[in-house]
């Protein structure tokens, strides 16, 4: 069963080789290779979360290399629910770019360009998400940054350069503080296994160790997009072609929570860090909220709930509880599939019409029916509208804050209530504006610095699918609360007693 | 182990001089700052790594003096990935030539709009405070009219019913000049649905 | 009960197909729903609990109590019944009829669950779809502004009141151990005040009770069905049920009562007050409304068993004839078509039946007997005697219900003098007969009120201050009630009188609509957004980097303040090696030049120059490998820098922040760096895993341990950073080609020159030189050959596939630059994108065929094959791994030439 812990990063990246060797030629052969990977993948990380859930934490050693020697793959409860929903959604965007022929695109290219990117960044996700070791965990997030670089430049038009060189600038800054905190830590500790780190990590003095939390959080903090480091997002996602910003939204950021998550409960258990993290999630959650208000497009507006709603995980991991950590963690699987829901269907409103500017739509309601239904239920889900998930999770973040108590996690609980009714108050302008008022109505001149988007009035109704298909997801989420939500439980609890896996890794007991 | 300082100011340095570039709007020197800091940081990662020493062959040198080599396994994949983004990010250098004939680092569009709404939107505030303070006086001018005066004459009331008529529309007026001043100056306030009350 | 919802929610989706087969007749058809619900009312339906998400306390357990079994009753009931009436109520081409189908069953759908729902959770989840499903219904036709913009408002101030609430039902659930209403009731939890508070806040928004009232006459918006349903027998009425339901618990605290009477008197008054002026008759309606619901709100904020007792009475009531008023308005709007009162004249003759249901309503509403209207006032009014204050506002109330009850009437259907009659089309039988069937329940209920109190019996016993004992009778003898109710009649004639100043009065005392308040807080909120927005989000990115580092430097600053610096127990030494100061100095030479230079080439130049000295310092510290690679790379981004820069020229792009500044901060990152460095070398204890790499190595077989981590014990790293190569590489080639442009080079035949050729060179005359094409010629092949021997060499001593594959392409590199793109076609015959999906394949496969046959990812599988004539020769995956890295490289480059080189060429010689 171990060896299927390999998978879900060979068989992207060997997909991605085989299209590099066919070249551009045989583009549907292309599709059919990405989707049935990626297929395989789902089915893949399933197997592994049952077999965790009931066996404990899994683990591969690279080459048969044993700790700490070697790298290992380490999956556990956390790792294998995060890979299981991160591969469901890409599926879904799989299909789409494919139906929706983005890749189509590299028509222009003289290689395949869009699936081996897609696919790289797919399997670095993975990797990061599985590796048990921190400098692997670098070149994971090299492997999915690259693959971001590629797709957010796609086409190279003036606002997708500008939108390229912040994202790019702000990820080499994050690459290079993982690296100085790897050579800190490898300076301090002399290991870079994690499981040997969490060992090693209790013998240094509280400074050293303060230091190496700090540092290690700084980075990822930029990749979760976490207040102060947050600004980049808002401005580099949204110009990204649909298929490629929906993955972005929906896992990108979730890589550095889930790192987050890790850091805080593994190596650093307690430590003065939570109560910092607790004012970084407050910040995070009003000022990506006020910033979604202030938004007049669509994307824009998502994207600054993304911001916003990062601000829940950090909330529940600062609470450093175990009903915090599972209600981040379950917030964070809704997440990952309703904002890229999202974003997926801003991309069918933006074939339909040519824009997302909420100041030039109008009517769609009238015009797009199944359109309107499409985007009304996600945007439910995500302002927090019950029963839908966006609500569970944002119930067991409320519950373990009153539980804990304190000033500081109420204010965060006061802060939560008042992010979810800004983000329905977001949300509804955009629905009264875009889907309710005529089109016509409070009609202003094009903004600037718009280009005209690649615009198809041909509907496909393929396109349909896969959105529906993260609709249901989505709803799954509530039809299954009970399953799912024990199950974050008990992988919060798991992350919390840290021993499973480190007896898993060094292979104690 | 023993800590030399030479190598870790040279790191210091070199990340000093990168982050300098960085901060620079120019992609080029921003890409170079960008190496500059990498080189600083790999020099970082096998500086901190341990002591120097003999090269980790073996059969040339006796374990026990050789230099960590697992340092150097890192820094080395490091370098290749910088060398990759260094590709990466000329080529987007030259297609920021090839649009705009400039590798700037522009601001964001969508961003500088907010700014230019909230302005529009604080104008459109100081509109609707003065429409409200001219109704105001309209409408206390009104009650003015209103108060039932027996003992004066028709002919008093009737005087001071047309200068009242005078001075409304001399403050409607000056009140139209300005609004419409303030409306020419921005073109909606903030947001179509939110004006007006019911 | 899940079956009952399950029926309503497939109803609802099944709404608009219906609706675009059978018209709006299947409104007919839907109105089974509730009906069946309302059926399943009178079997006296069973709790049902079962497990929905036990980790977060949610049940899906339903019970109906007597209170729940009565709301159920109104819920179905005049949910079926305004079914029936908008079948007629709406034209059949209205567009919006199928949508409104489905939105009016569902939303009745959650209103059986809110009323039935027996656990908090649950409560608020139900509560929630109503409002959604209300903000739809009002938003019914989008394109007039005011229904967006009373749907909006509806939503805001509704959802406000909700999260409030969710934070207090949290409260109470975890001091009560759980989330179960019943069990919360039968012993109640000491809660603290605030919770009780915010649970408060969500029913009177709810409700829209004063401060929360505006939303409901804005809501007028909605078709009138809409707002007989929702805006008076339902929705309005859950913050009403959630007192009466918790009000057994929490009744009797001071903080219940607090809140709920002032709020609910001064909405009494208020609506009242205001629907005296309004001459929109379901405006005047709505005013009525939210004065009632303040009366509701007195009687459960009381808190005592006989309050609750009148509330109940005055609840069923209010139902019956607030929905079938709305309905009357309806009918009259649709028959006279116009419902301005000032508008409307002699109806009472030309219709008579909707005249009588709405005059037998109105009788209720006013409290006349004998009507069920008049019993619960009565009761409530001898309920209240202990509080004479709250007593007088409910008087006060009860007169201006009197008042507003006339004009309402008297502007529906009085013939007005000097006007004359408006002509109207009768209405039909459909749209009359669910009002007068309402109005007529007023009159057949009122003599059932004893039978009555006794079903309501539990319920009420259930408050723990019995309160003044009252009892619901059609006649409770001549008391204090009766003499106050016939005073509040007086004083509702009176004012009815004299209506035409009491209106001009009240227009003279209005100061401000609570919705003129919404408006400009939801307005104020934006300007707060886009200016904060502005503030925060520059949208430069200079200013995010600057922002990364302030925080870096905050890190530094934070761990040097969290204690005093240990003193270093770790010897200190100026330098190991003698080279290393020259060196230093080297560096820091060429860093201040990169600091200066003013051109992009010298800019290179000077960095380049760093890394040599960085591969200086490796090879000082004793790491070969790392100084060949470092060396390697560092030339070929030189010659990939100089290839873009040459058509760059660079005007001055002022930079952010002036040049001292960033210095600055550039010496504190640095700093904190170095300070960082030291801290955690002083820290190390733990001996090094890269001690243990000696001996992996030899048991990998390779000499050369760096190689044998980079090929084998972490070869992962490896895999992935190549494949990090392999996209970046596609990246430039999507930047550069957009435009299917001759990606193949083409092959002109080269011109005809004296004597043979060097190079098959393509560059023109003034361009080429003889020396470097022929340097060029002749190197090519040795340095390939260097390339392989690197390539094989490294497992063993320094080399391997980085090192190979960049001595590769820097050998094709002089070939280009001595012979232009045609040369480089001839140099290498292979597309890249084969090189790079190869040796990818081939890394992987190497990674694949480790699992397979070894069973663990990248194991290296190695065999001795007897080759005759040859001996043994060795053959390891390891090989193939670095192969792949080999052709990887080489790919890289050859695609970094093709476009940053022959295709910018062409770009060139187009010009």
């Amino acid at each position: 069963m171990a060896a299927l812990i390999a998978i879900p990063v060979l068989l992207p990246l060997l997909a991605a080789g085989i299209k590099l060797a066919i070249g551009a030629r045989l583009r549907n052969l292309q599709g059919v290779i990405s989707i049935s990977a990626l297929a395989v993948n789902l089915v893949v990380s399933a197997i592994l979360l049952v077999q965790v859930d009931t066996h404990g934490p899994m683990v591969a050693r690279i080459g048969g290399w044993e700790q700490p020697i070697g790298i290992t793959l380490v999956a556990d409860r956390l790792s294998a629910l995060m890979l299981v929903t991160s591969s469901a959604v890409t599926l879904c965007v799989m299909v789409y770019s494919v139906v929706s022929a983005y890749d189509r695109q590299e028509d222009v290219a003289p290689m395949a360009i869009f699936h081996p990117a897609f696919l790289v960044m797919l399997a670095g996700v993975a990797n990061a998400f599985l590796t048990g070791d921190l400098f692997n965990l670098f070149v994971a997030f090299e492997m999915l940054l690259s693959g971001s670089y590629v797709l957010l430049t796609f086409g190279g038009t003036q606002s997708r350069i500008r939108a390229g060189a912040t994202y790019t600038v702000m990820a080499l800054m994050s690459s290079m503080l993982f690296l100085i905190a790897l050579a800190v830590v490898y300076a301090a500790t002399g290991t870079l296994s994690i499981a040997q780190l969490a060992v090693r990590f209790g013998d240094l003095t509280p400074q050293v160790k303060l230091l190496v939390e700090l540092l290690l959080l700084l980075a990822f903090a930029i990749k979760a997009a976490i207040f102060p480091v947050s600004g980049w997002l808002p401005d580099s996602y949204p110009t990204a072609p649909a298929p490629a910003t929906a993955v972005f939204a929906g896992l990108l950021t979730k890589v550095g929570v889930y790192a987050i998550f890790r850091l805080e409960s593994l190596l650093f258990p307690g430590g003065p860090v939570g109560t910092l993290l607790l004012w970084a999630a407050l910040a995070t959650l009003l000022i990506g909220v006020l910033g979604a208000v202030a938004q007049a497009d669509i994307k824009r507006m998502l994207s600054f709930t993304l911001v916003s709603h990062v601000g829940y995980m950090v909330m529940g991991v600062g609470l450093a509880t175990v009903a915090g950590l599972a209600g981040a963690v379950f917030y964070a699987v809704h997440h990952m599939t309703v904002q890229t829901n999202l974003f997926l269907v801003t991309g069918l409103i933006e074939r339909r019409t040519g824009t997302t500017s909420v100041n030039r739509l109008g009517g769609l309601m009238r015009k797009a029916p199944l359109l309107s239904v499409l985007f009304f239920v996600p945007a439910m889900n995500l302002s927090g509208i019950p029963p839908m998930s966006g609500f569970l999770g944002k119930l067991a973040l409320v519950q373990a804050g009153l539980d804990v108590g304190g000033l500081l996690p109420v204010a965060l609980v006061v802060a939560a209530l008042v992010t979810s009714l800004l983000t329905l108050y977001a949300i509804a302008k955009v629905w009264g504006k875009a889907f309710w008022r005529e089109q016509g109505e409070g009609e202003v001149a094009p903004e600037a610095g718009e280009e005209p988007v690649e615009r198809s009035l041909t509907t496909q109704p393929g396109l349909y699918g896969p959105v529906s298909a993260l609709i249901v997801l989505g709803l799954a989420y509530t039809v299954l609360a009970g399953p799912l939500s024990s199950l974050t439980v008990r992988a919060a609890e798991e992350l919390m007693a840290r021993q499973p896996y480190i007896n898993a890794v060094l292979g104690v007991g | 182990m023993t800590i030399s300082l030479v190598p870790l100011i040279v790191c210091g340095l070199l990340v000093a001089a990168g982050v300098t570039l960085v901060l620079e709007r120019s992609l080029v020197r921003v890409l170079v700052g960008v190496i500059l800091m990498g080189n600083g940081v790999n020099l970082l990662i096998v500086t901190l790594g341990g002591n120097a020493g003999g090269p980790p062959l073996l059969g040339q040198t006796p374990p026990e003096e050789m230099a960590d080599p697992l340092p150097q396994a890192m820094v080395l994949t490091a370098i290749v990935i910088t060398l990759a983004v260094t590709a990466f990010l000329l080529a987007m250098v030259h297609r920021a030539w090839q649009l705009r004939g400039s590798d700037e680092v522009s601001d964001d569009t969508e961003d500088r709009w907010v700014r230019l709404r909230a302005r529009r939107g604080e104008l459109g505030e100081r509109v609707r405070a003065r429409q409200a303070e001219y109704d105001r006086l309209v409408a206390e001018q009104r009650a003015e009219l209103r108060e039932p005066t027996r003992g004066e004459q028709l002919a008093h009331r009737r005087a001071d019913r047309r200068r009242l008529k005078a001075r409304q529309r001399e403050a409607r007026k000056q009140m139209r000049r300005t609004i419409r001043a303030e409306r020419e100056r921005q073109a909606l306030a903030l947001d179509p649905e939110l004006e007006g009350d019911e | 009960m899940e079956p009952l919802l399950i029926l309503h929610a497939a109803a609802a989706l099944g709404a608009p197909w219906l609706v675009r087969r059978y018209g709006r007749g299947s409104l007919l058809l839907l109105a089974a729903a509730p009906a069946a619900g309302f059926i399943y009312t009178l079997l006296g339906p069973e709790p049902s609990s079962r497990p929905w998400a036990p980790a977060l306390g949610l049940t899906l357990s339903f019970r109906a109590d007597e209170l729940g079994l009565l709301m159920m009753a109104l819920v179905t009931g005049v949910g079926a019944l305004v079914m029936v009436y908008s079948s007629r109520y709406f034209a059949s081409a209205d567009p919006g009829l199928a949508r409104f189908a489905a939105f009016m069953t569902a939303f009745a759908g959650a209103m059986l669950g809110l009323v039935t729902a027996d656990d908090l959770l649950l409560l608020y989840v139900f509560w929630e779809l109503t409002t959604v499903f209300s903000y739809l219904l009002i938003g019914h036709n989008p394109e007039s502004r005011s229904s967006r913009r009373a749907g909006m408002q509806a939503l805001v101030v509704t959802t406000l009141g909700g999260l409030a609430m969710l934070a207090g039902f949290v409260m109470i659930g975890q001091a009560a151990g759980s989330y179960q209403i019943s069990v919360i009731l039968a012993d109640p939890p000491q809660v603290a005040p605030v919770a009780l508070v915010l649970v408060l806040v969500g029913a009177l928004s709810k409700s829209a009770i004063f401060p929360f009232s505006a939303w409901l006459p804005a809501a007028m918006a909605a078709p009138t069905p809409v707002s007989a349903y929702l805006h008076a027998a339902a929705m309005v009425k859950a913050g009403v049920y959630l007192m009466a339901r918790l009000g057994p618990a929490f009744g009797d605290a001071t903080v219940w009562r607090a809140v709920a009477l002032p709020l609910g008197a001064a909405t009494m008054l208020l609506g009242g007050w205001r629907a005296l002026r309004e001459t929109d008759l379901k405006r005047l309606l709505a005013f009525g409304t939210v004065s009632q619901l303040g009366f509701l709100i007195v009687l459960f904020g009381a808190g005592t068993g006989a309050a609750a007792l009148a509330g109940v009475a005055m609840l069923l009531a209010h139902a019956l004839f607030k929905a079938s008023l709305f309905l009357v308005v309806g009918t009259v709007d649709r028959a006279a078509g116009r419902r301005d009162l000032r508008g409307l004249s002699g109806l009472g003759k030309a219709m008579p039946w909707t005249c009588a249901a709405g005059v037998l309503a109105g009788a209720s509403m006013a409290g006349l007997p004998p009507l069920a209207g008049f019993v619960g006032k009565e009761a409530s009014l001898e309920a209240l005697l202990a509080d004479p204050l709250v007593l007088v506002a409910v008087v006060a109330g009860s007169a201006l219900t009197a008042a507003y009850t006339l004009r309402f009437l008297w502007g529906a259907f009085a013939s007005k003098p000097g006007r004359k009659p408006t002509k109207v089309q009768r209405p039909v039988v459909l749209m009359v007969a669910p009002a007068a069937l309402l109005a007529g329940l007023g009159l057949v209920l009122a003599p059932l009120a004893g039978w009555y109190e006794r079903a309501m019996g539990a319920y009420t016993a259930a408050f723990p201050d019995p309160g003044h004992g009252t009892h619901l009778a059609l006649w409770s003898g001549v008391g204090p009630p009766l003499l106050l109710s016939l005073v509040a009649l007086a004083g509702g004639g009176a004012l009815f009188l004299a209506r035409e100043p009491v209106a001009r009065l009240g227009s003279a005392l209005h100061i401000t609509d609570s919705g003129v308040a919404f408006w400009s807080a939801v307005r104020r909120t934006d300007l707060a957004a886009l200016q904060f927005t502005g503030i925060v989000q520059r949208g430069s990115v200079p200013d995010y980097v600057l922002l990364t580092l302030l925080s870096l430097v905050g890190v530094g600053a934070m761990v040097l303040s969290y204690g005093p610096l240990p003193a270093l127990d770790a010897a200190v030494t100026a330098w190991e090696r003698p080279e290393q100061p020259l060196l230093a100095v080297l560096i820091a030479a060429a860093a201040v030049l990169a600091l200066r230079a003013r051109s992009y080439l010298l800019l290179a130049v000077a960095c380049g120059l760093t890394g040599y000295g960085v591969a200086l310092l490796f090879l000082a510290h004793g790491s070969p490998d790392l100084a060949l690679t470092q060396f390697l790379a560092e030339t070929l981004s030189l010659v990939m820098f100089v290839l873009v820069l040459r058509r760059v020229s660079n005007p001055p792009v002022p930079a952010r922040l002036p040049f001292w500044l960033r210095l600055g901060l550039g010496a504190v990152t640095g700093a904190v760096v170095v300070v960082a460095g030291i801290l955690a070398m002083d820290a190390r204890q733990a001996q090094p895993v890269g001690d243990l790499m000696a001996g992996a190595a030899e048991r990998a077989g390779a000499g050369n341990i760096v190689s044998a981590l980079l090929l084998d014990i972490r070869a992962w790293d490896t895999m992935g950073e190549s494949t990090v190569i392999v996209v970046l590489t596609l990246g430039v080639t999507s930047l550069v080609f957009l435009r299917r442009t001759s990606y193949a080079i083409d092959r002109r035949p080269p011109r005809p020159r004296p004597g043979r050729p060097w190079l098959a060179a393509a560059l023109p005359e003034k361009d080429r030189a003889l020396a470097f094409e022929v340097a060029a010629r002749l190197t090519f092949h040795t340095i390939l050959v260097l390339s392989v021997f690197l390539l094989f060499v490294g497992h063993t001593r320094v080399g391997g596939g980085f090192s190979g594959g960049i001595v590769a392409g820097l050998a094709i590199t002089v070939r280009y630059l001595a012979g232009g793109r045609d040369e480089l076609a001839r140099a290498v015959p292979v597309h890249p994108g084969v090189l790079l999906g190869a040796g990818l394949s081939l890394s992987v496969g190497t990674a694949l065929a480790g699992l397979a046959f070894g069973g663990e990812a990248l194991r290296m599988l190695a065999m001795d094959v007897a080759v005759p004539l040859v001996g043994t020769v060795h053959l390891s995956t390891v090989t193939l791994f670095d192969v792949g890295i080999y052709l990887t490289v080489v790919g890289m480059v050859q695609d970094v030439l093709r476009a940053l080189g022959a295709q910018v060429d062409e770009q060139v010689e187009a010009g």
